[in-house]
């Protein structure tokens, strides 16, 4: 119910919205209809009394529509004033300043209010403004805490802030978990597996039925050594997971300090330069750090 | 041989190196060629020095200058075909015999080599002032196949993007596969090294790099290195790659080199090298000798460890990361492998190939000390042990390792070691695995040396030893000190006994100079009346590769009022000894035992005997004897030694022998030894295997659940559920080894059906199901690659019912689970390799197995294609391993010559070591067995890939040797065909090393031998015989340059020689010889055309034949007579008369009779080479090559001598 944040006896629009498209009427449709009726009588009336004998259908929906807009707009505007004032109720100088503030000349109001030819229309039938069902009835409605002035709004409904945790009772037999975490694991593997084997080369241990278990051809690789030597990235990972601590022999080499020899054991571990890198400034004097030399130009004899 | 000479070292050369230049100015990746040059600067020690004796091989030279004249030279590598291709001999007594005599013909050691430059005449004078004299020598090498070894991968890019790389490797002397040099490790002098590489690569050499210059177009850069410690060229290297540089970061002068993109892990490998530095600067009490060291890791290995001086190479596959285990301990051993051979072997170097051993075992014995320092006393001592049992093993079944052979001691010495089917004279005729065994005794004799002069003196000795070489390295050449950086025997021996005082000599006698190990068997009563123990030590000095021991022995007898050493005397003939017992027994009081450290213990006395107070008794518990000792002893008292002593060999060994005890009580004795943590680590494994032994003999009364599983359940399994296994912490490494073995251990169990156990195999399989390594800071790799052995290890032969074919279908239950399993493991291996990729390795062998047991039917293909060159090199050996299984197995001759082909053709070095290794060790057949792989074929094959395919690898062709051998033996091969048989075999049957054919030469080559070999040999075989003497009749046309003929020796040595007249008969024929060729100038444009083409041939022998060769090949039989007659018969009878008298002359006034054989063969084998280019001249002749001035050799060339 997007209306309940507006003041309840200016929710026309809203009603309205509510109820178009539907024959089924609840009470609160029942209690916006009977309002836009209302309007409508007044609508026609006003018609009649500028002297049209008929008017279409649509003419005065459209004219209704447009009163309730304003209608809605001065209360909207009217509460605004109210609030800007630090109140909660409007009075009669909040909306007497809507309406100057909507371009509409008050001074003209009382005359026009006592005009001969108005025509009274009944009041409209006396109901009861609709409950507004209740939402959720989840907890207890909070009070205030007493440091929160009174005049603040209300907490909302419990339902809006209120987590009313799910769930089922987690399986915790360990053994259960582990054997699900190892078949998990085989099928994933060997789904990947026979998939590698079902869209690439493969090989054969029996010859009568080739598809029995199917290995996955060997490749040779143009650097075996780096296959077989270097750790995995799955594994890589698994290392950081279990041990971040190890990784910090990465220092760069410009933190070893100067002249520091063999006998100097404290040294944090040292660099690595590429030796095609003449530019590169190192301490360590180790005769492939050095810069690689210009030749000689030839002297001619 | 240098024992006898305490005087110091004498070079067997006319003149003294004193500094090399060595520039390789071109490396060329695309053609795997170099060019360069090398400049020798060299002291003439005799007067008249007008020949030069280098060593080089395959290299191809353009040009010698001495002192900047051109100089004439010729090329001649005896080793490059061993027998003559034509030759029909068969036996491996010839070749062997042949081999070594070639390969002393060009030894650097005895002043001889392969190229022999002769001195321009304008420079004789200069001999007489004793100047210096320059050779330079242009080469180039072109595909090497020996000495450098270059590695380019075959992708895209450039040279460096492809980490292309190459490094020099050999094994023992091999520089001079490589460069033109003095190739002996007693040949020292300083060195000045240039390698102008690509500017993206690095060049990594011995000594200290100096200055890295661009090239003119700065595409290029020269690295210059100096190397100022007097060195042997065979400690020489150059690797040359885009090398990632680390220094490292505790010794700055310390640089690591390794391939691209493995920096992180030369990080982590390398991270502990300075501890080892600081332990051996520590113990040896001497600075590292060089000023800088640097290690370099290369793809494609020769071997794993090699050291140079300053640098050591290694292979690429030592590198790990932080994450794995079970490689950490093995690269920390390589490395300090590699630097006790920095200290001794590299800056210390041998004086000859006799005094090997020193080197080796110094080397060996400190790193032994390194072991003992990082891994413990328990690793120490088991490493010794396991050392031991291995040379036991080895000199049981071949009979002896001879560390120090004294050639030219006694008479008849010319073979010492008759057992053996390879001669040991020189380190390039050994069998590899000989040579590792020989490293393996070397360190242990050592050990033994250490026992009896105290450690403390041992390394003073090594510090003086140390000390003296780098005095002499600093010294200047002309202060004649450098000699003191080599290292014989004697020299050794004396120093020993100049620091201890003691006299070793004896030890030295029994372990060093003679070969073989001691085999005791022991026994032993105890006599309750005298309260003494009876003890029976017997030898068996009998069997081959034993030897008599005398002397004292140690036994250490534990009682129960604790331990007692008592030293015996083992002579001559006392078999029994009486050691009195210091207890008596005593069952109920209740007191702990002492033992042996001190330790006090509780023990439970109630299994042994009432009577006796011994617990138990262990004979030479130090190890300080080279032996096998079998002893008996009751089994309760095996149980006691392993719950109790605390020495991790007599726990080892009480292992062993509980393996012939299956009672109860062992198992429990075993059981707790595997739940005892205290227990060192390969101890408890070992319990593992003996308890799945002792499980199997028990297995009618066993009760329980099997072997460890109640066992591995309590240690490795979850409390709550105790058939899953924790998940993986290895953190402590002595429960990971443990938790590897054992399941291994239990899949060997079998039940009443001699089948794995259903329950064990289903807990194997579980631990492989439930293994979960997320939380693990370490790899598992190894674990679930010891899990895939043990699968292996369940696995029972099939039931075969009526050869039916291996399906899918009749795959029975269980094998088709592990089948299961080991398909997946090999297929997410692919995906998500392992380290050095050891699952894959056991998942083929896994398969090769299921194959063997006929649960899947037999094919090699798979494993022919993992061991295709691509894949990683373990991988490679384990198919190649199957492959060789299935070539015995299956006898195909298809698999024979597939493997054969790759031992030719593969690019890696080690591969094909390796293969005809366990080919040798799995052999498709035996000499003893019948088969119809051994044909005629095959014999030829053979003969040809040691003959002459293998010249480029020493190791190889020892190899090739060794599974002739095997599958041969000595004699002619049986299969082939018997015609040839008769009169070869009678000949050479008596003598193991004899040559048959060089009796008939002895005897005068016209009579007897000529008949003989008409005999038998049909047209080929007389070449062999005859045409030494087409060779020789040089000799009177050409005689020696007014007879002061150079022998290339020491002037003290030509003093007591007759003038002309060399000292050694080996130098003999080749010097003749060679003085032919010399009388030519070489400077005309056909000249290097003729060698160019001669050159041409050794670097591609026997494989891609040059049109010369072919021609020779396809020769018809019959010209051949024709041809000799005219020669021989006209002028060179009276030749033969010379060579015969000469050999005459020689014994009366040398009386060296010891020589005769040898210089038989020697001669017998120059023949050959003269022989061989004898026919490649005639060859050049029928290609209208005769106006080369070079063929000199022939008759008919214009020779224009001085």
């Amino acid at each position: 119910f997007i209306g309940t944040s507006l003041p309840s006896h200016w929710n026309l629009q809203s009603g309205l919205r509510s109820g178009s498209g539907k024959t089924t009427t609840s009470p609160a449709e029942n209690y916006y209809l009977a309002r836009r009726r209302t309007l409508q009588v007044v609508v026609s009336s006003l018609l009649t009394e500028c002297g049209f004998e008929s008017a279409e259908k649509a003419a005065v929906e459209s004219l209704t529509e447009m009163i309730q807009s304003y209608i809605s707009e001065v209360g909207r505007s009217a509460k605004s004033y109210c609030e800007h004032t630090a109140r909660s109720t409007p009075t009669l100088s909040d909306v007497v300043v809507t309406l100057i503030e909507m371009g509409f000349n008050v001074d003209t109001l009382p005359t026009y209010a006592k005009r001969s030819q108005r025509m009274v229309i009944t009041a409209p039938p006396v109901t009861n403004s609709p409950v507004v069902p209740k939402a959720l009835a989840a907890g207890q409605k909070r009070v205030h805490p007493p440091y929160i002035p009174s005049h603040l709004p209300d907490f909302p409904d419990p339902h809006t802030y209120i987590k009313t945790p799910t769930f089922r009772e987690p399986v915790s037999d360990y053994q259960v978990l582990r054997e699900k975490a190892a078949s998990q694991r085989r099928d994933v593997e060997r789904a990947l597996t026979r998939f590698m084997a079902k869209t690439g080369e493969t090989q054969s241990l029996f010859k009568d039925d080739i598809t029995a278990f199917p290995l996955i051809a060997a490749r040779p690789s143009s650097i075996p050594y780096l296959n077989a030597l270097l750790p995995s990235e799955l594994e890589l990972q698994t290392l950081e997971e279990t041990d971040s601590s190890e990784q910090d022999d990465q220092t760069d080499n410009e933190n070893a300090p100067t002249g520091a020899d063999k006998e100097n054991s404290v040294l944090p571990p040292g660099g690595v330069v590429p030796a095609v890198k003449p530019s590169e400034e190192t301490v360590i004097d180790n005769p492939y750090l050095r810069p690689v030399k210009k030749p000689k130009v030839r002297r001619k004899k | 041989m240098n024992r006898k000479k305490d005087k110091g070292f004498e070079s067997p050369r006319p003149y003294k190196l004193t500094h090399q230049v060595v520039c390789i100015n071109n490396i060329n990746f695309q053609r795997k060629s170099v060019i360069g040059y090398v400049e020798l600067t060299i002291f003439p020690t005799v007067v008249n020095l007008n020949r030069i004796k280098l060593s080089s091989k395959q290299c191809r030279i353009y040009r010698v200058r001495v002192n900047d004249l051109e100089a004439p030279f010729i090329y001649n590598d005896p080793t490059l075909e061993v027998c003559h291709h034509e030759s029909k001999q068969r036996n491996l007594n010839y070749f062997s015999s042949a081999y070594t005599a070639a390969v002393g013909a060009v030894d650097p050691d005895a002043g001889n080599g392969e190229l022999c430059i002769k001195v321009p005449s304008e420079l004789w004078k200069q001999g007489d002032e004793m100047k210096v004299l320059k050779v330079y020598i242009e080469f180039s090498l072109d595909q090497p196949k020996g000495g450098l070894h270059f590695v380019v991968p075959d992708i895209e890019g450039n040279m460096a993007e492809r980490g292309a790389h190459v490094f020099s490797f050999g094994y023992q002397n091999s520089t001079r596969f490589w460069f033109p040099c003095v190739d002996s490790y007693s040949e020292l002098c300083t060195w000045k090294l240039e390698f102008t590489v690509d500017a993206s690569m690095v060049a990594v050499s011995c000594g200290d790099l100096v200055e890295t210059v661009y090239t003119h177009d700065m595409r290029k850069k020269t690295f210059h290195y100096v190397l100022p410690i007097p060195t042997a060229a065979p400690n020489i290297s150059l690797a040359v790659g885009p090398f990632e540089i680390l220094v490292d970061p505790y010794m700055h002068e310390v640089t690591h080199f390794c391939l691209p993109q493995l920096l992180p892990l030369l990080k982590h490998t390398m991270s502990y090298l300075h501890e080892i530095f600081e332990f051996y600067e520590e113990i040896l009490t001497c600075r590292y000798p060089y000023s800088c060291f640097k290690t370099v890791f290369v793809d494609e290995a020769y071997v794993q460890v090699s050291s140079y001086a300053s640098m050591s190479i290694f292979s690429t596959n030592l590198l790990h990361s932080a994450m794995i285990i079970d490689q950490t301990p093995v690269t920390r051993r390589c490395l300090a492998q590699a630097l006790s051979q920095q200290f001794f072997g590299c800056f210390i170097s041998r004086m000859s190939w006799s005094d090997e051993w020193v080197l080796k075992g110094i080397s060996g014995y400190i790193y032994g000390l390194y072991l003992k320092k990082t891994f413990g006393v328990n690793e120490y001592r088991h490493w010794i042990k396991e050392e031991l049992d291995k040379i036991v093993e080895y000199e049981l079944k071949t009979g002896g390792v001879l560390l120090h052979p004294a050639f030219c001691g006694g008479k008849e010495k010319d073979n010492p070691t008759p057992h053996l089917h390879f001669s040991i004279k020189h380190p390039h005729t050994l069998s590899w695995e000989y040579y590792k065994m020989f490293q393996c005794k070397a360190h242990l004799v050592m050990r033994l040396i250490e026992n009896r002069i105290s450690m403390e003196f041992m390394l003073q000795v090594f510090n003086k030893l140390l000390s003296l070489a780098s005095t002499a390295s600093s010294q200047k050449y002309q202060s004649h000190m450098w000699s003191q950086m080599l290292l014989s025997t004697s020299g050794f021996l004396k120093s020993i006994s100049n620091v201890s005082g003691k006299d070793i000599g004896p030890l030295i006698k029994q372990w060093v100079d003679q070969s073989g190990v001691v085999k005791f068997f022991g026994s032993f009563a105890f006599n309750r009346k005298r309260n003494v123990l009876e003890l029976e030590i017997r030898q068996d000095y009998t069997s081959s590769g034993t030897q008599k021991y005398v002397g004292p022995i140690k036994v250490t007898v534990q009682e129960l009022d604790g331990s007692f050493n008592h030293t015996l005397q083992i002579e001559e003939n006392s078999l029994k000894h009486d050691i009195p017992c210091h207890s008596k027994s005593r069952r109920n009081k209740k007191k702990k035992i002492p033992l042996m450290n001190g330790e006090e213990v509780d023990m439970d006395l109630s299994a042994m005997d009432a009577d006796s107070p011994l617990l138990w008794i262990r004979i030479d518990p130090d190890m300080s004897i080279l032996r096998k000792v079998e002893f008996e002893q009751a089994d309760f008292m095996w149980q006691y030694q392993l719950r109790y002593e605390r020495d991790v060999v007599a726990q080892e060994e009480a292992i062993s022998a509980l393996e012939k005890f299956p009672t109860p009580a062992s198992r429990l004795a075993l059981t707790d030894i595997l739940e005892q943590e205290q227990c060192f680590y390969k101890v408890r494994m070992q319990a593992c295997f003996c308890l799945a032994k002792i499980a199997n003999s028990m297995m009618s009364t066993w009760t329980g659940p099997p072997a460890m599983k109640s066992l591995f359940t309590r240690m490795f399994c979850c409390k709550s559920c105790p058939n899953i296994v924790k998940t993986n912490n290895f953190i402590n490494f002595q429960s990971y080894f443990l938790q590897k073995t054992m399941p291994v251990a239990m899949a060997l169990l079998r039940d009443m059906q001699n089948l794995c156990p259903k329950e064990v195999l289903n807990f194997i399989l579980d631990l492989i199901k439930y293994n979960d390594n997320r939380k693990n800071k370490f790899s598992d790799n190894y674990y679930r690659a010891e899990l895939i052995d043990a699968l292996t290890n369940s696995l029972t032969p099939a039931i075969n019912i009526s050869n039916e074919v291996r399906t899918v279908d009749n795959l029975n239950s269980d094998v088709r689970l592990i089948l299961e399993e080991i398909t997946r493991f090999l297929n997410m291996e692919k995906l998500l390799p392992s380290y050095r990729n050891t699952i894959t390795v056991s998942c083929l062998r896994a398969i090769r197995m299921l194959q063997k047991n006929g649960h899947i039917p037999s094919d090699p293909s798979l494993f022919k294609s993992y061991a295709q060159y691509g894949h990683f090199v373990d991988v490679r050996v384990a198919a190649l391993e199957a492959v060789v299984d299935y070539t015995r197995v299956d006898r195909s001759s298809e698999e024979l010559q597939w493997l054969l082909d790759m031992v030719q053709n593969d690019p890696s070095h080690y591969v094909r070591h390796k293969i005809l290794s366990m080919l040798g060790k799995n052999p498709p057949f035996t000499k003893a067995s019948e088969s119809s792989l051994c044909n005629e074929a095959l014999v030829d094959q053979l003969w040809k890939l040691m003959n002459s395919g293998t010249s480029h690898d020493w190791r190889l062709r020892c190899d090739a040797v060794n599974f002739y051998y095997t599958l041969f033996g000595l004699t002619r091969p049986s299969c082939l065909p018997l015609p040839e048989l008769g009169l070869v075999l009678n000949l050479k049957e008596k003598k193991a090393v004899l040559n048959p054919t060089i009796k008939p030469e002895a005897g005068g080559i016209g009579g007897v031998g000529a008949l003989d070999l008409c005999a038998n040999g049909g047209i080929h075989t007389p070449i062999s015989g005859f045409p030494s003497s087409l060779e020789e009749e040089h000799l009177p046309m050409e005689p020696p340059p007014n007879g002061v003929a150079p022998a290339p020796h020491g002037l003290k040595r030509k003093a007591e020689t007759p003038l002309g007249s060399p000292p050694e008969p080996v130098q003999f024929t080749a010097q003749e010889e060679e003085d032919i060729d010399m009388d030519t100038v070489h400077d005309s444009q056909a000249f290097i055309y003729h060698h160019l083409n001669m050159l041409e041939r050794p670097s591609t022998p026997g494989k891609e034949p040059p049109l010369v060769e072919q021609t020779l090949l396809s020769m018809p039989a019959t010209p051949l007579p024709a041809f000799i007659k005219e020669p021989s018969a006209s002028k060179h009878g009276e030749h033969h008369h010379r060579h015969h008298h000469h050999d005459h002359k020689k014994k009366k006034k040398k009386h060296k009779h010891k020589h005769k054989h040898k210089h038989k063969h020697e001669s017998k084998d120059k023949d050959k080479d003269k022989d061989r280019e004898r026919e490649r001249d005639r060859d050049r002749d029928a290609h209208a090559f005769t106006s080369s001035p070079a063929s000199g050799r022939s008759l008919r060339s214009p020779s224009l001598s001085d």
